[in-house]
Formats: C-alpha cells, structure tokens, sequence
C-alpha cells in the first residue's frame, strides 16, 4: 500500500477557555479516496479541514500531528509550511461569494495560485485555467475569465472554485460543504463535476457535510464525528449496506435523514439514548 | 429529547474597558460635584508671591498646592477640579441634546424611509458640509460667549453624528425577520418601532452618547483655548492649557496637568463606550 | 374540500434597484406572474421550487407581508370570505391571529432582547388573549419545552429549540393557517426530524391548514398532503403529493425529485 495522502494522529484543537473542538483525532487518507467528514454542527468537521489547511482561526491551539504527503507540518518553520500546504492541499470554500475578491476579474484571481506556487509565465496558467473553466462545463470561458465575480451566479461562482482548486494540481482537495449554499439541482451538477475531476485527476479529496445523502453518493470512506472526536472510520458502501454495520450514532444519522423513496416512519431524530451511549462510550 | 448542539456555558472575562474608565470617569465626577469641598484652594485666588510653584514632589514647593501653581499663583489642582464642573456639566448636556434630536430623526429616517428618509438623510448631508470647529466658534461668535452657547454649538454640530449611526443601525434591524415577525403578530408600526427597533438600537445610542460626551469634552477645550469658552478667568481646561503654553520652558506642570486630564477624560469617555456596547451585547462574542 | 385560502392571479413584483437609471421610477422585477391556487382546509400543502422560483414571496404574499401587484387572496376563515390582497396593516390587523408564519431563521426571527415566554406572549396579549407567563409557558410545553425555557433569550437555545419556539409562537394564537417557510433548512438532520414531527402532529391536533415551503422533496413527500411546484414565478405542476411523486408531469417536477441525494449509494446519481 502506497503512503497516506494525508495522516492525523492524536490532533486535538482547543478554544481559549480549554473546552476541546477536536479530541484525538485520528485520520489516514490513501491517494485517490474521496473520504467524507460528516457530523452534526459543533462536531467539528469544518474545524478538521481547516486544521489541515492550516487556517484555524487566531486563538485556537492545536496540539498533535499531521502529515501531508509524508511531511509533518508541525516539524515546519511557519512559513515553509505555509508554502507547502499551498503547494499541495487546495479548498473548496463554502461560501462561493465571499471566497472570491469582488474587485478583481476571475482571470486573475485564477491564475494567482498557478504563477505563486509553480512558477508558471502568466500565458499558460491563463491556458490552464481556461481548459479548467471547459472541464467545469462553462461554455463561455472568454467571458467568465473576465467577469467579475458579482456577475456570476452562485453555481457559476462555486464552478470558478472549483476549477481553481484544481488548478494547481494539488494531491488533496479540502471540499468544506461546497453545496450548501446552493439549489438542489445546482449541488447535484456541482458534486458531478467535482467527482468527474477528481476521477481524472486521482486527487484524494476530504468532503466535509452534514448531509448523509451527500455522502452516500460521493465518498467511498466515511469519518463520522461527534462532539470533537472521531465516531468511527468506514466504507460508505458498508454504512449504507443496512446490514448492520457500523456505529449506531452513524446508523441513527441515516435513518434520520429523509428519504422519499422510504415508507416506513418518516421523521426519526437520533434516538437519546443512542446518544447518551455514545457520550459515555467517549468518556471511557 | 435530546439537542446535541445545545450552545456550551462561556466564561466571560471581566470588561475592562467598561470598569476602567469607568473609575476615572466618577473620579472626574466627584470632583465635579464636590468641587467647593475638595478643591484644596479658590481656584480664582491669585497669589503673585506664590507665582509657577512646582509640584509638591519636586524640590521649591510648598505644602498644600500639589500639582504647583500657575504663572499668577493659582492652585493648578484646584482649577482641574472646578474645570471637571465645566467640562462634564458641558459634555453631559450637549450629548443629550444631540443624542435626543439626533437619534429621534435617525429612528424615523431609518425606520419610515420614503419622504422621512430623504428630507432627512438630505438636510444631515447638508449640515455635515461645514467645517465642525469653524462652525462652533462661528456660532459662538454670533450667540456669544456662556455656557450655554458653548453647549449650543457642540449639540448644534454633532446631532449629525447620531442620525447617521441610528439611521444606519435602524435600517438594519428593520430588515431582521422579527419585525415581519412582529407583524405577523399583530404588532401595530408605532408598536414595532418601540417593542423591536428601539431596544435593539439603543445599546448603540447609549455608546455614542459615551464617545459624543468625549467630543463634547474635547470641543469646549477647544473654544475654550480660543478664548470663546467662558470667562476667560473661568478654571476650564482648555484655558489651562491655553495659558501653560505661554510658560513651558518655566512651569511644565501648568500645562502638563490639564492636557493628561483631558487626555484621560477623553479616552476614557470613548472606551466607556466600546466597553457599554459589549456590555449590552446580548450575544457575548 | 373546501379552500381556506383561495388565490387567483396573484402577481408580485418588487424594485429592481440593480437596473435604475439615473432618472425616472425605480424599474420593477416581476416575481410571481398570475399565479392561481387553492390551499384545502386542513390539509399541509408544500410549495417547491428552484431559489428564483418565487416560492418566499408567494408565502410573504399569502401572510400579507408584501403586498400583491394584481390578483386576489381569498381568505374564507371568517364568516364570509374576505379578499386580503387590498388590505391595509390596519384592517389586517384582526385577521393576522389566524395568519401565522414560522420563519426560516430561527435566530433572526426572535427579537434577541426578549425572553422567550415574553416573545410568546406579545402576541397574546395584542388580540386579548391570557398572556400571563403561565400561557406562554404552556405554548411552550405543547412543542416539548419545559418552563424552564420561559426565562432564556435565544440566544441561549439551539437551532431545533429555537424553531421549536417559533412554533410555539405561531401556535399560541391558535390560528386557522400557518405558513411555514424552509423552516428546518438551517438545522440538523436529527432536529429536523424532531422540528417536522412535531409539526405534523400540531398540525393534525390542531386541524391547521399549512403551507410548507422547501427545497427539500423528502420532506415534502412525508409531511405534505399536497403539492405545489414553482419555476420562475409560475405553477407548473400541482396536485397530490403521492400521485405527483409516482407520475410526475412536468420537467421542472422530475428535474427536482432526481436532484435529491438519497442515503444509499447509488453509481448512477453522478454519472
């Protein structure tokens, strides 16, 4: 087996008043998996890929390791380590609007990344981008490199991002709920173009949502988080086989996720004790 | 049931910056208050024998005048307590004033919008085109020296202010959902105003007013270092300052006295009002 | 089955500030083009759409909270039928207590510097109903509060307790019709299906009329008797939900339905 894309042992992230928002995560990531982080708000999914990112917000301390490609991030001087993740590990931010700079065209703020981190003249990271902006089926690409992004629409918007994530062929993909901003039939194209790319590319992706539909489609493993720590690792295709595996907080997290095609008693919340269990199972 | 995101207990840190000036700023105004029994001397007393004497911790002075004495041997001490009497009665009443006509106007601009919103927003922009401190010692020149036009001016000059932040802060609650929410309630437009708006708007008019009582302070220093204060034999502190400024090379301390006072005061009176915001923020951040 | 709320050719519009000139009216932007509907008593029906669709204003418009361009709004709650489109706030006034409306955003929705039985009583007390602290608090044992909450703002609440308080809001007044738009879009899978459950259950106790608006075609299949589909101001499709979902008409409908994301992996959904 090749060596993990990405690698986190015993990472916890602590607020200014000690209360942890991640307790000893661990997490192995293979090269070319799409692995899903999924849990309710305050587990702390977003929080994880921001940690990776190395983008937590000021006052957070984070202690334990992660290691990207085989590098221990925090063996490196700040700034080689910045440099490093930008080199390797790319984010599709939520937010599709206020991720991009209104003053500035798509053009440039594509290219940005390409020119920084490779090296590349202008001309070709322009050409790349502009093959990328095809890929994400944009027909018009001479116009949407130079708009800016307010005349975009928010599916438009989150396309750009994605494409630029892609752009500077990096080996991971921090996805941090690239859909919940948008319609339902906006995210189900987004997620086929996101999955389309990945495919092509073989880049290992890390799929932050809350949405058990979602992950069911586009991830083949699952980490499922409760209250900052790590539920259980699984195959997606094992969770959903209904055969009884898996945790029963993650099974619980299915059932209450609706589901039209399904007769039986439609609105199920995850059971309290269900709940109580797995507080005291954490606890131990 | 059981809700898992239940928003966790936070220990909040004591605001400094609300308890801190607070301090100085009832320090100031028990001297003011109690001026005539704590002012060691008559702060309009003139002893020429007892002319720029030092503070009491510096070698030449005499017992009894801490802070040293002015080029006519007035008690520096005692001129900064009755110039809190001026300072804080002129910052006090000229905030109110603004902050009433002010906040009243920006209410109905924000929150009736359509002709309210026009004359208003119109008649602010207009005013705000005149140089502020032009304007006062224009307007004191014409209404003549007093506290009361001294008051005048600064109200005259800064209800601008207070429309332009209650306009703003009005807009945007009146665009929250419990407004519509109120409606959908029966609520009744004057019943929003009082019920919905005014309470979410008022922590912001109760920090201005804070940081206004400031300007105002800084304002009557101003007029007063031009002589278009009070009497010019009046204690105010921007009169103290006027006059050290004569003797620095000699006296430091007639002029160093009344500007850290006035510094104090001032910075105190704004982080006052960062410090009443947070307080009253019903969200801890 | 007789409608409660009986719409026809209803249009909306709103000012299109994005494409004023620099003289002349403020241009308007056409929401909702003639729209005609029924909403049965009783019944949940749920209102679907694209964002664009102008599902949130045809729900403003049938609480009243925009004001029609044309058309009418056939209210038959009262003794005889009234038309609310031409109503001013004044003569809206006495209907509102059997027009109720739980918003989306729980948070923004509840005035941050009342407490939680003050934002229940309000309203009471606005249509002389008892607004002791006692009405409120049993409004609040009807969604699964305790009393506990009376005295909490809410901003000490979660997501699903604050919606459940808004609930509790628009119950309390025991109306004939409430509209609920995209009510548990901001919250967790499992308080959700706390939030739609007891809806459900108000719903039918109370023998409410609902209008559900949402994205999300699972829960309107469970929860709704009825349905609505919206695309760009028009109804495109309308009927029963279970006949809708077995043979749906029109293309928007099915583009919708197969937008859904099902918890079960399926190879297909993404190629």
């Amino acid at each position: 087996m090749s060596a993990p894309v990405l690698e986190i042992s015993n990472l916890s992230v602590r607020l200014p008043n000690d209360l942890k928002v991640l307790n000893t995560v661990d997490l192995r990531v293979e090269p070319g998996e799409v692995r899903a982080l999924v849990g309710e708000s305050g587990a702390g999914k977003s929080m994880l890929g921001k940690a990776v990112l190395g983008i937590l917000p000021a006052g957070l301390r984070q202690t334990g390791r992660i290691t990207v490609l085989g590098q221990a991030l925090d063996q490196l001087p700040a700034s080689v380590r910045r440099r490093e993740v930008a080199r390797h590990v790319s984010l599709i931010p939520q937010d599709p609007l206020t991720a991009l700079n209104p003053v500035r065209p798509i053009a440039a703020q594509m290219t940005d990344a390409m020119v920084r981190i490779h090296g590349w003249p202008r001309r070709k990271a322009l050409a790349r981008a502009a093959d990328l902006l095809e890929q994400v089926h944009i027909r018009d690409v001479a116009r949407v490199l130079k708009s800016y992004p307010h005349e975009l629409s928010g599916g438009m918007r989150q396309r750009v991002l994605i494409a630029a994530a892609f752009a500077t062929e990096p080996k991971l993909i921090v996805a941090d709920e690239p859909t919940t901003a948008l319609d339902a039939t906006v995210q189900r194209e987004i997620l086929r173009i996101i999955r389309g790319l990945q495919q092509e590319t073989g880049t290992t992706v890390l799929f932050v949502t809350h949405d058990m539909g979602v992950v069911a489609q586009i991830s083949q493993r699952v980490t499922v988080l409760f209250g900052g720590r790590v539920v259980e690792h699984i195959d997606t295709e094992a969770l959903f086989a209904g055969a009884g595996q898996g945790h029963a907080y993650s099974r619980a997290l299915i059932r209450a996720t609706p589901d039209w095609t399904r007769s039986d008693a439609p609105f199920a919340p995850v059971p309290p004790e269900v709940i109580a269990d797995l507080m005291q199972e954490q606890t131990r | 049931m059981v809700d898992i995101s239940a928003p966790r207990a936070v220990v909040r840190a004591p605001n400094l910056r609300l308890w801190v000036p607070l301090c100085w700023l009832t320090l100031v105004g028990i001297a003011a208050v109690f001026a005539p029994w704590i002012a060691p001397h008559d702060p309009l007393a003139q002893d020429l024998m007892l002319g720029r004497l030092p503070p009491a911790w510096i070698a030449g002075s005499e017992p009894g005048y801490w802070l040293g004495t002015d080029d006519l041997g007035r008690d520096v001490l005692s001129r900064l307590i009755y110039g809190a009497r001026i300072a804080l009665i002129v910052a006090a009443t000229a905030a109110l004033l603004a902050g009433l006509v002010g906040s009243g106007l920006g209410l109905l601009a924000g929150f009736f919008g359509g002709w309210w919103d026009k004359c208003i927003s119109r008649l602010v922009e207009i005013w705000m085109a005149f140089p502020p401190v032009l304007f006062a010692v224009l307007l004191v020149a014409v209404l003549g020296t007093g506290l009361g036009s001294v008051i005048a001016a600064i109200a005259l000059i800064d209800w601008t202010r207070f429309v332009r932040v209650v306009r703003a802060e009005t807009l945007v609650q009146a665009r929250m959902d419990y407004i519509d929410s109120a409606v959908i309630g029966g609520a009744s437009k004057l019943s929003v105003l009082r019920h919905e708006v005014l309470p979410n708007v008022l922590p912001a008019i109760i920090a201005l007013l804070s940081l206004e009582m400031g300007i105002a302070v800084i304002v009557e220093a101003i007029l007063s270092f031009v002589n278009l204060s009070l009497s010019s034999d009046a204690p105010t502190w921007g009169g103290m300052i006027a006059e050290g400024r004569a003797s620095i090379y000699f006296a430091w301390w007639v002029l160093t006295f009344p500007l850290l006072t006035l510094f104090l005061t001032v910075l105190s009176f704004s982080q006052l009002g960062e410090g009443l915001k947070r307080h009253f923020d019903p969200v801890q951040t | 089955m007789t409608a409660l709320i009986s719409v026809r050719d209803l249009t909306v519009s709103y000012p299109d500030h994005g494409a004023r000139r620099l003289f002349g009216p403020v241009p308007r932007k056409t929401i909702l083009h003639g729209v005609t509907l029924e909403l049965p008593k009783g019944r949940i029906t749920g209102i679907v759409g694209e964002s664009g669709s102008g599902k949130s204003t045809l729900g403003r418009a049938l609480v009243r909270l925009v004001r029609p361009d044309a058309g009418q709004i056939i209210w038959a709650g009262g003794d005889r039928p009234v038309d609310l489109a031409p109503l001013d706030e004044a003569q809206l006034k006495p209907l509102r207590q059997d027009l109720q409306m739980i918003f989306q955003d729980p948070m923004s929705s509840l005035n941050p510097r009342q407490k939680i039985w003050q934002l229940i009583a309000w309203p009471l007390r606005r249509y002389g109903l008892d607004a002791s602290r006692a009405a409120a608090c049993a409004a609040l044992e009807r969604v699964h509060l305790g009393a506990a909450f009376a005295d909490r703002f809410a901003h000490q609440l979660s997501g699903g307790q604050r919606q459940r308080v808004g609930i509790a809001r628009a119950i309390a007044l025991n109306p004939q019709f409430i509209l609920a738009d995209e009510i548990v879009s901001g919250l967790d899978v499992s308080s959700q299906a706390t939030v739609l459950t007891l809806l459900q259950d108000l719903a039918r106790d109370m023998n409410l009329t609902v209008a559900f608006i949402s994205h999300d075609l699972s829960v309107i299949r469970h929860l709704c008797d009825d349905l609505i589909v919206l695309n760009h101001g028009r109804i495109v499709e309308s009927g029963p939900v279970a006949q809708i979902f077995d043979a749906p008409s029109a293309a928007e409908t099915r583009k919708l339905i197969a937008a859904v994301p099902l918890p079960k992996p399926d190879a297909e959904w993404l190629t």
